[in-house]
């Protein structure tokens, strides 16, 4: 009795969460003139072949694609660098890394918004793959922390020892670090790209034609143009959903233990 | 922390862990990224929160504090702060009492159930913010929305969800609470890994209920964090709905879902006043910062206490 409360709890809460997608999925499939009816319908695919047609799907998703994977790599990079080298910072200067790092991912968008925007145009990044991606360094403070908790967690005296043998410190990092750091590389590439995936704010300023933009931002714009015409959207929606969640699929479990780490912080 | 190893043994240096010699080369791209894209930025704010332009004009004038006095002059920004207050509150059960609910209920019985159920709790916070919204967009459609067609159905009245200021804020609240849930349960998650099973089974033993053992063993080690997110709570839960104000009603109808966030974008980049939104970026970051000061004494007071 006990156990079958436990299982509705949670079963109807689940669903209730995830009920839009899943409405989405099954009224995508309807004939167009039985959007909004209820009960069974034959099953038809014209609104996913009104959505490829009415609007560059194909090209939102790999701008999505390239934008996230780009963001993801820099990111990395930075972050990478910069925990290596915080590990030969005296306690003093680490505290202030640490601090600045902080206090940068305190700040809210909206409030650096404006002069990054103007940064990037006074650059010509309008509606380009840089203007993008690069910009978008400015979150990478959750990356750098969560590295510094990787590379912290390596044994000293290994690193130690390769200095004594007088490995340079470039040979170290790439020999010796990063081969350690490769579970956690993995779990803090798939937060940056989920969360790059699903940005909204940053596209829509810098990219905000309908073909150079990411696919939240042209949902956004096709959800303007074509507010009327639900079938097409949802069809949208769905396939906007489809790559981050399948990859979700996959790791649902390194995905969430990333997003714990990160909560931690 | 490493503070103590380092003092300890300063000998160590030689064969420190890290990039001998010059380790702040391996900063110079962490110091680039936020100076440019961050520090770099927020100064620039400052200025312009002084300067009277619209973004596009070659001589932009000082007009000092006026757009300070200017900006919150307004009533919308008085309106978009009292709003900011409702969305806050609407959003606190979301980030405490019900993840943790659920955090509880999924430690209680581990196995495959559970992971399964945590799977499609999480769901929301991979799914686009955007194809959520246009989803429950047409699900609250007035006339033809499923939910409409449902409550007309068993003889409730069937509101214009989004369109009617008393309604509008509420539905926000609750679009955007599935994502705050799963982010959140997952938190409780961790804090419930601290929590000594044994405790629990030894209760048990002596007779005590479920509710008991939940009541006085597992909650009272779960108040750090429902305080923590509570205070995350009331400083972002502006931004959290920031993707749902923008997608489904863009501040209205009558600026009914209006909050800070949203008004600075919208006098930014759809008034171009780069003067008004810097004024009032300026002054929620020093509120902001106010905050997380307070926060951080009274986290301090407390651990010495």
């Amino acid at each position: 009795m006990r156990e079958l409360r436990w299982h509705t709890t949670l079963l109807v809460t689940g669903l209730a969460v995830s009920f839009p997608l899943v409405w989405a999925l099954l009224t995508s499939f309807r004939p167009q003139n039985a959007i909004f009816e209820i009960g069974p319908s034959p099953v038809s695919v014209a609104n996913y072949v009104d959505a490829v047609t009415l609007f560059p799907i194909g090209r939102l998703l790999l701008n999505s694609f390239v934008t996230a994977l780009g963001v993801t790599a820099l990111q990395l990079l930075v972050a990478v660098l910069a925990a290596y080298a915080m590990l030969s910072l005296g306690a003093r200067s680490l505290r202030w890394v640490l601090g600045a790092v902080t206090v940068s991912l305190v700040v809210p968008l909206q409030a650096m918004v404006i002069p990054q925007f103007l940064i990037a145009t006074g650059l010509g990044w309008r509606d380009s793959y840089v203007g993008l991606i690069v910009p978008q360094l400015a979150s990478c403070g959750l990356a750098v922390l969560l590295m510094w908790e990787h590379t912290r967690s390596i044994p000293k005296n290994l690193l130690g020892a390769a200095a004594i043998d007088g490995a340079r410190p470039a040979e170290t990092l790439w020999h010796l670090v990063l081969p350690q750091l490769r579970p956690g590389l993995g779990a803090v590439g798939i937060l940056v790209f989920v969360t790059t995936w699903n940005e909204y704010l940053w596209p829509a300023l810098i990219a905000p034609s309908p073909t150079n933009t990411t696919i939240q931002q042209g949902l956004a714009l096709f959800n303007n143009q074509e507010g009327g015409n639900p079938g097409p959207l949802l069809a949208a929606s769905v396939l906007a959903c489809a790559p981050v969640l399948a990859v979700y699929a996959i790791f649902s479990r390194r995905i969430t233990a990333a997003f714990l780490q990160a909560g931690r912080r | 922390m490493t503070s103590t190893l380092d003092r300890a043994a300063p000998r160590a240096r030689a064969a420190q862990p890290g990039p001998r010699g010059r380790p702040w080369l391996y900063l110079v791209p962490l110091v680039l990224a936020l100076g440019v894209w961050v520090y770099g930025p927020l100064l620039w704010t400052g200025v312009l929160s002084l300067l009277d332009w619209n973004l596009i004009s070659p001589n932009p004038e000082f007009v000092g504090v006026d757009n300070f006095v200017a900006v919150f002059g307004r009533p919308e920004t008085t309106n978009a702060l009292v709003r900011t207050g409702y969305y806050v509150l609407g959003m606190l059960p979301f980030a405490t009492v019900i993840p943790m609910t659920l955090a509880i209920l999924l430690w209680r019985r581990p196995g495959r159930a559970a992971d399964g159920y945590r799977a499609l709790l999480f769901s929301p916070v991979v799914l686009a913010p955007v194809a959520t919204a246009i989803s429950w967009q047409f699900l609250l459609s007035p006339q033809q929305g499923l939910v409409n067609t449902v409550l007309s159905g068993v003889g409730l009245p069937a509101p214009n969800w989004l369109g009617d200021p008393r309604t509008a804020l509420p539905v926000i609240v609750l679009v955007t609470a599935g994502k705050i849930v799963a982010l959140n349960m997952l938190l409780f998650s961790a804090a419930l890994a601290g929590v000594d099973r044994r405790a629990i089974d030894a209760a048990r033993i002596d007779g005590a209920t479920e509710w008991e053992t939940t009541r006085f063993i597992v909650l009272p080690q779960m108040l750090r964090t429902i305080a923590l997110l509570s205070a995350l709570c009331v400083i972002v839960a502006g931004q959290w709905v920031f993707t749902n104000v923008a997608a489904l009603t863009r501040g209205g109808p009558d600026g009914a879902t209006d909050n800070i966030y949203y008004r600075l974008y919208t006098e930014g980049f759809d008034f171009f006043d780069a003067g008004s939104a810097s004024a009032l970026a300026v002054a929620i970051t020093l509120a902001l910062a106010l905050l997380f000061g307070a926060a951080a004494l009274w986290n301090r007071r407390r651990s010495r206490a």
